[in-house]
C-alpha cells in the first residue's frame, strides 16, 4: 500500500486529501505497471491522469490556503515547490500526448511522480504540521 | 572543508532514508570495498559558490529495494520506472544537502539528475567519497567539487 500512518499531518481536511491523492496515484501506479499491453493500459492511464491533474492542482490550492490560514512562514517557498509540480505534470502530459502516448514517457514520469509525492508529504508538508502544532492549533476546525 | 561536506551529504542522506523509507538504522564507511558490477550512477550537477557533481552509484538491488518500500509494489528490473525514481532521490537529498550549506553562507544551486558513467579524468579540488549502508542495501556517493574562483 502506497499510503502510510506516519505521513498523516493531523490537520484532517489536508490528510484525508492526502490519501485520496495516494489512492489515486497508487491506482495509476498499478495500471502501469501491470503486465497488460500498452494499448490496452492507455484509456485507464489517460483518465487516471486527467484525474490526477485537476485533484492535484485542487489540493496544492486548499493546502496553500490552510498556510494562509495560519500565517505560514514557508508559504512562498511551499508555493513554488506546488507551482514546480504543477508545471512539469502540464510539461509531460503535453509532451505525452504529442507523443501519441508513449510508454516510456510515462514509466518515467510515473517513477519520479512516485518519489516526490512520499518527500513531499513525509517531508516538506510535515514542516507545515509541525509549525501549526507548535503555534497551538492542530488545524481540526477545518 | 571536506568533512564538513561529507557529513553533510551523510546526514542528508540519512534523513531522506528515514523520512522517505521508514529506515533509521544508517551508518556509513569509506567506499575501499563498495564494488559492484550493476550500479546505475546519477549524476547532479552543483553551481555557484561550489562548481561540479556528485554521483550517486546506486546497486541493481538497492534500488529494486527503494522503490518497493515507496510504492509496496514488486519490481523486477531497473527499468525506466525505477532510474526515475532514484534520480529523484538523488535530487532530493541533494536539495536537502543545499538548504544545509546555505546555513554556511554558500550558494549552491543544483541541476537536473543525469545517468551517467563515473569515469571522469577531471581534477577536483574537493574529492571525497561515502558509502552508506542501510538495511535495504548499500549506495555510494561520490563528491566531486571545486570551490568557485
Amino acid at each position: 500500500m502506497l499510503w502510510k500512518d506516519n505521513y498523516e499531518l493531523g490537520v484532517p481536511a489536508i490528510d484525508a486529501q492526502h490519501k485520496e491523492l495516494f489512492k489515486r496515484v497508487e491506482s495509476f501506479l498499478q495500471v502501469l505497471r501491470s503486465k497488460d499491453c500498452w494499448d490496452e493500459k492507455v484509456p485507464k492511464i489517460n483518465e487516471t491522469l486527467e484525474f490526477m491533474k485537476r485533484y492535484v492542482i485542487e489540493h496544492f490550492r486548499d493546502e496553500e490556503e490552510y498556510q494562509c490560514s495560519i500565517n505560514y512562514p514557508g508559504y512562498e517557498a511551499h508555493k513554488e515547490i506546488h507551482n514546480g509540480m504543477v508545471n512539469y505534470v502540464a510539461e509531460v502530459t503535453k509532451q505525452y500526448e504529442q507523443s501519441n502516448n508513449n510508454e516510456l514517457l510515462m514509466q518515467q514520469f510515473g517513477g519520479r511522480l512516485l518519489a516526490w509525492l512520499i518527500n513531499h508529504v513525509a517531508a516538506e508538508d510535515q514542516r507545515i504540521a509541525d509549525y501549526a502544532k507548535k503555534k497551538g492549533g492542530s488545524g481540526s476546525g477545518r | 572543508m571536506v568533512d564538513k561536506l561529507y557529513k553533510t551529504f551523510v546526514d542528508a542522506t540519512h534523513n531522506v532514508f528515514n523520512l522517505m523509507l521508514n529506515i533509521s538504522e544508517i551508518s556509513h564507511r569509506p567506499t575501499d570495498n563498495f564494488n559492484c558490477d550493476d550500479e546505475i550512477d546519477i549524476a547532479i550537477g552543483v553551481v555557484g559558490d561550489l562548481q561540479g557533481k556528485v554521483i550517486y552509484r546506486f546497486p541493481a538491488s538497492t534500488s529494486l529495494n527503494m522503490v518497493e518500500v515507496m510504492s509496496g509494489m514488486q519490481f523486477e528490473e531497473v527499468d525506466i520506472f525505477v532510474t526515475s525514481a532514484i534520480s529523484e532521490i538523488a535530487n532530493i537529498i541533494s536539495g536537502n544537502v543545499l538548504t544545509a550549506l546555505s546555513d554556511n553562507n554558500l550558494t549552491c544551486d543544483i541541476l537536473p539528475p543525469e545517468q551517467c558513467k563515473l569515469d571522469d579524468n577531471k581534477e577536483y579540488e574537493i574529492k571525497t567519497s561515502c558509502c552508506i549502508c542501510t538495511t535495504i542495501g548499500e549506495i555510494c556517493l561520490e563528491i566531486r567539487l571545486n570551490r568557485a574562483s
